[in-house]
């Protein structure tokens, strides 16, 4: 018998009480639209990291002071023994793969210019930051070489310092205080948002040695680098690990480098996505045993005609596959419409708010739908051997 | 595989026992019959005299306990499943009491199903179908469904539905027992003109009409065949029946 007609047979079945159908339906397309979805934000998530890391700089390399277990964007330090800009000197000179490399010393303050006041990050680095982060001054100058060596007190404005003291008057040239030490605006950085949770335009840059001096601070936070050929991140960090441990006696500090926090920070949310996946197909499971209930008060009521189909010559084959191609059908016919209903959800919610980050993914659908078919096939076995086991003359006499 | 000599239908020795639980009920008693092409046999006892279960073994629906079926000649009782059905669907056509028609088909749909299962395209069966209802009667119908027809009908429908394959036999169990005197008598008349068309004709029944119009009668009690006649009945027969 042509496949074909038992696909007829089993959709005519269904059309007969579409109603049911469709409620049988509804659990593996909610279940699938509820795995589209959390997958979908899941993936989004995952794309918005990507950028906004890579948007910090490319073929970055951090140096950190402290030995770290594993890679990844935390540390946890076991010994302080600081990172000094000794330490960067010897790098730069020694280094074959690294284009520039920039120092810096993080810590918070007070900035004051008359009588406004606001705590922000104050970053001490130097010249060649502008390089690694890809963040650039637009208005007046960055720090430059001189600048650190001659430790001037000299002070470049994220955006939002910069609204939120000056508000409309021309910051250049103006005194601030950072702390209790005055410092000249010599510059306005580029508006850049927000990256990762952190307000760049909340920001002061200052000479790298200004800042340990007015911190009382012979180390710094961390080194950046910039890889020249991106194959050779691995290498370049070798090398930077050899020579650093060949200083300091021991390896005390941590390479991370870009794609490594990247790969972490992914790990996390691809579990997370996993999870929400997980948890999702359980109400696909759900969705499935439904089918499966249906589909057993479905051979009951259709004894008579399963005993017909019997006695004109369907054989146990035939009913077997009537039944399943109906129990698939449910379930693939609701993983379509879960999926575009998750999908539609999704991207309805990117376009109302944009800030969510969501990414429908080929995977996640293929493996929704794949899932479904496997349900409807797994739940329909047991209720379509049922069937066709029946004898055709008690099927017959069934009232 | 029609040698034109041999019995359509030929039972040798069939026996069927049931068994429930500890008891044993001897349904069959080694039956001997042999049934030639173009007969009409009538199948008539009390009830519970096995007359069922031995049209349901000789339909293939059932197998013998024991003893053997040959049908033109080819052993059936030791087919498989599968090969069962597509015996069923090649050699016979069934007719119930309560006519079994699928209420979400229309009319030409119910009577195309058999050849679903024979492996005929869509077209080509709903042709086919018309035709069989043409000759029940019930051309006009075709785009109808089952329950908008009175029982009669139905049960046109049904014989139509059976002789989609061109059935070798068509079995009959009790079909006059759903329906009032006029309209079953339109079902023997029917089936009287199938057998002058050629068909075989088994057909179960307490109904003496159709005994009468049978051209063999054989009546069975306690699970054997008590009375084989191959003439015109005397009404008086069917007196013999017990009332179930």
């Amino acid at each position: 018998m042509n496949p074909f007609e038992h696909v007829r047979i089993a959709l005519d079945a269904l059309a007969a009480s579409k109603v049911r159908a469709f409620l049988t339906m509804l659990g593996v397309i909610i279940g699938v639209a509820s795995v589209i979805m959390l997958v979908a934000i899941g993936e989004g998530a995952k794309t918005y990291i990507r950028t906004e890391l890579m948007g910090i700089g490319t073929n970055l390399l951090i140096i950190v002071p402290g030995k770290t277990e594993t890679s990844g964007a935390g540390h946890m330090p076991s010994s302080i023994r600081k990172l000094t800009i000794s330490d960067m000197r010897a790098l730069e000179k020694r280094t074959t793969l690294i284009r520039v490399m920039a120092a810096a010393v993080v810590s918070n303050a007070a900035v004051k210019y008359q009588n406004r006041l606001r705590n922000v990050q104050i970053v001490g680095t130097d010249q060649n930051f502008e390089a690694v982060r890809n963040l650039h001054a637009e208005i007046g100058a960055f720090i430059s070489r001189s600048d650190v060596d001659a430790r001037r007190r000299v002070a470049v404005l994220g955006r939002t310092v910069r609204t939120e003291l000056f508000g409309e008057t021309n910051p250049l040239g103006r005194m601030i205080k950072i702390g209790e030490t005055k410092f000249r605006v010599i510059g306005i950085m580029e508006k850049k948002g927000v990256t990762l949770g952190m307000d760049i335009d909340d920001h002061v840059f200052i000479p790298v040695e200004t800042a340990q001096e007015i911190f009382d601070q012979d180390g710094l936070t961390n080194i950046l680098a910039q890889v020249i050929n991106e194959s050779e991140i691995e290498r370049a960090k070798e090398q930077i690990r050899l020579m650093l441990t060949e200083r300091h006696g021991e390896e005390d500090f941590t390479v991370v480098s870009q794609q490594a926090m990247l790969a972490t920070m992914q790990g996390i949310l691809s579990t997370f996505t996993y999870v929400l996946g997980g948890i999702a197909s359980i109400s696909l499971l759900v969705g499935g045993i439904g089918i499966m209930n249906i589909m057993l008060v479905s051979v009951r009521e259709r004894t008579r005609e399963i005993g017909l189909r019997k006695a004109i010559g369907a054989s146990k084959r035939d009913i077997l596959l009537q039944f399943i191609i109906e129990s698939v059908a449910l379930s693939v016919v609701g993983g379509i419409i879960g999926i575009l209903f998750g999908a539609g959800v999704a991207y309805g919610a990117k376009a109302i708010f944009p800030v969510i980050p969501v990414d429908v993914t080929a995977w996640s659908v293929t493996m929704a739908f794949t899932f479904a078919f496997l349900v409807g096939a797994f739940f329909g076995i047991y209720p379509a051997v049922k069937a066709a086991r029946l004898n055709p003359i008690e099927a017959l006499r069934y009232e | 595989m029609i040698t034109g000599t041999s019995p359509l239908i030929q039972l040798a020795g069939i026996t069927k026992v049931f068994v429930t639980g500890s008891l044993h009920y001897e349904v069959l008693k080694n039956i001997n019959l042999q049934v030639q092409r173009g007969e009409y046999v009538a199948l008539t006892g009390a009830s519970g005299s096995g007359k069922s279960t031995l049209l349901n073994i000789m339909g293939c629906l059932d197998v013998p306990t024991s003893g053997h079926y040959y049908l033109e000649s080819d052993e059936v009782s030791t087919k498989t499943d599968t090969e069962l059905a597509h015996i069923r669907n090649r050699f016979f056509g069934f007719v119930f009491q309560s006519f079994n028609l699928l209420g979400r088909y229309t009319v030409a749909e119910n009577v195309a199903l058999p050849m679903v299962y024979g492996g005929l395209g869509r077209k080509e069966r709903l042709e086919k179908a018309k035709v069989l209802l043409a000759r029940v009667g019930l051309e006009k119908f075709t785009g109808h469904y089952p329950a908008e027809l009175s029982g009669g009908m139905q049960q046109r429908v049904a014989i139509a539905r059976a002789l989609a394959n061109n059935p070798a036999v068509l079995f009959a169990d009790e079909p006059t027992g759903n329906l009032d005197s006029k309209t079953g008598m339109e079902i023997i008349t029917l089936f009287g003109q199938l057998n002058m068309d050629g068909t075989t004709l088994i057909v179960v029944t307490h109904d003496a009409r159709v005994a009468q119009h049978a051209r063999r009668m054989l009546v069975l009690a306690d699970g054997s065949i008590m009375t084989d006649q191959t003439s015109r009945m005397d009404v008086s027969v069917s007196s013999g029946e017990a009332p179930a």
